[in-house]
């Protein structure tokens, strides 16, 4: 193995369950999440050497996204008609989750599923990734300013959306 | 909840204030039933949020990298010459280019146009230091305009919107990557905004960045691209690159066809 293939593994493919997880939120159309990652970790790779150092996961992250934008819109171009950006199916638990686990789970996953993409993603940075505001900032390329006050927003959108299911945060 | 700290609220409860931030925010909760409320609610949400489980990337997907990552490193390996037929020759040539292309679109683009930011950035301040601010003083586009014939190496949108908020104070010429760029100085209030134009040499320009504070919005009309510099608001700048836009458009329907 060469050595920046080793040093690729451990600063970016650690990250790499993180980045499928990422991908999956973005959209959850059957083999979206595989064909995303997969072309980004091969960018990611290329384009390795000119990475600076920094934080390689919101690297990733960013180069993750960009290949989700590229993918909705070639997807959008072929398409006759504009594809409902809306349209979101919540990822399926795989069969490791316990029943419990996944009930409360799907639940989340369906409130987080009727959120616009900007605020949903923005909402999957902080609270499951926990990035902090700057981190964020650089994989969605929009001032901090911004994650703040979007940040805000999607949280003042998903309560409103919650009190409308009962049960669900207590 | 209209109180003015919600978004410091949130950004408290975030981990993202320092020290000092944070204890003045405490302060204020101290008296702040709605942002003490506010706080226990992000609190609960964040707790029923991360009862989702983590999914794991599918182990076909780490073999598929793998194997990608693998023929990687071969190729660069084994970049030898060897005896092909023509049509794979032609054809690794040309996926060699379209993944050059992509490597330049998405590596060496935005790292060419950082150059251009900082020439920006520095001219915004130099304007602001001295008397350099403006070369021909006239709120008239049908003076500005014209005065930029021969002295600049585009010929840009124009007006004032002083009905709007962006009155034009003038223009002057700077040099930018060794192209004669126009500059229209638009004052909003108190704050100075620099629009520059120069050709689009179709460098990968980012949408907005800033340097030490100051805001720079680009936008491209037709083979002309536009950057406006200052510490107004995103939204003012936003408001002004509309208004040009809109100007540029009209310019464009009444040229003759």
């Amino acid at each position: 193995m060469t050595d920046k293939r080793r040093r690729f593994e451990a600063q970016v493919l650690s990250h790499l369950d993180a980045a499928y997880r990422f991908a999956r939120w973005l959209s959850s159309a059957p083999g979206h999440a595989d064909d995303v990652v997969q072309d980004a970790v091969l960018r990611a790779f290329r384009g390795f050497d000119a990475f600076q150092g920094g934080d390689a996961r919101s690297w990733l992250f960013a180069i993750v996204r960009n290949c989700h934008v590229t993918a909705m819109t070639q997807q959008q171009r072929r398409a006759w008609a504009p594809l409902d950006s809306e349209e979101f199916v919540a990822p399926q638990p795989g069969p490791e989750e316990d029943a419990l686990q996944r009930d409360a789970s799907s639940t989340v996953a369906r409130l987080l599923a009727a959120l616009p993409a900007e605020h949903r993603e923005v909402l999957v940075l902080r609270e499951f990734d926990e990035m902090s505001y700057g981190d964020i900032a650089r994989v969605l390329d929009i001032p901090i300013g911004t994650v703040m006050s979007r940040l805000a927003r999607a949280r003042s959108a998903l309560k409103a959306i919650a009190a409308s299911t009962p049960g669900v945060f207590p | 909840m209209n109180c003015t700290e919600v978004l410091r609220v949130h950004a408290y409860f975030d981990g993202e204030l320092d020290a000092n931030e944070a204890a003045s925010l405490e302060q204020h909760l101290g008296g702040c039933a709605g942002c003490q409320a506010l706080l226990a609610d992000l609190e609960r949400t964040r707790e029923a949020l991360r009862r989702a489980p983590r999914t794991r990337a599918p182990a076909h997907l780490r073999a598929r990298i793998d194997a990608l990552l693998d023929s990687e490193a071969a190729e660069s390996r084994s970049r030898v010459w060897r005896a092909r037929p023509f049509w794979w020759g032609a054809f690794a040539g040309l996926v060699t280019s379209a993944a050059a292309v992509l490597l330049f679109m998405f590596v060496l683009l935005p790292a060419a146009s950082a150059p251009l930011v900082d020439e920006l950035f520095a001219a915004h301040l130099r304007s602001l230091s001295g008397d350099h601010l403006i070369s021909m003083i006239s709120s008239d586009q049908h003076t500005v305009k014209p005065w930029f014939a021969g002295r600049a190496d585009v010929s840009p949108t124009v007006a004032d919107f002083a009905a709007r908020g962006f009155p034009l104070a003038g223009g002057r010429v700077d040099e930018l990557s060794g192209r004669r760029s126009a500059v229209m100085v638009y004052r909003h209030g108190a704050h100075v905004i620099n629009v520059f134009a120069w050709p689009d040499d179709a460098l990968a320009l980012p949408r907005t960045t800033s340097r030490r504070g100051y805001r720079l919005l680009f936008w491209r009309i037709g083979d002309v691209a536009y950057c406006a510099v200052s510490d107004a608001a995103w939204s003012e700048l936003g408001t002004l690159e509309d208004l040009v836009r809109a100007q540029g458009a009209a310019e464009q329907h009444s040229a003759p066809r």
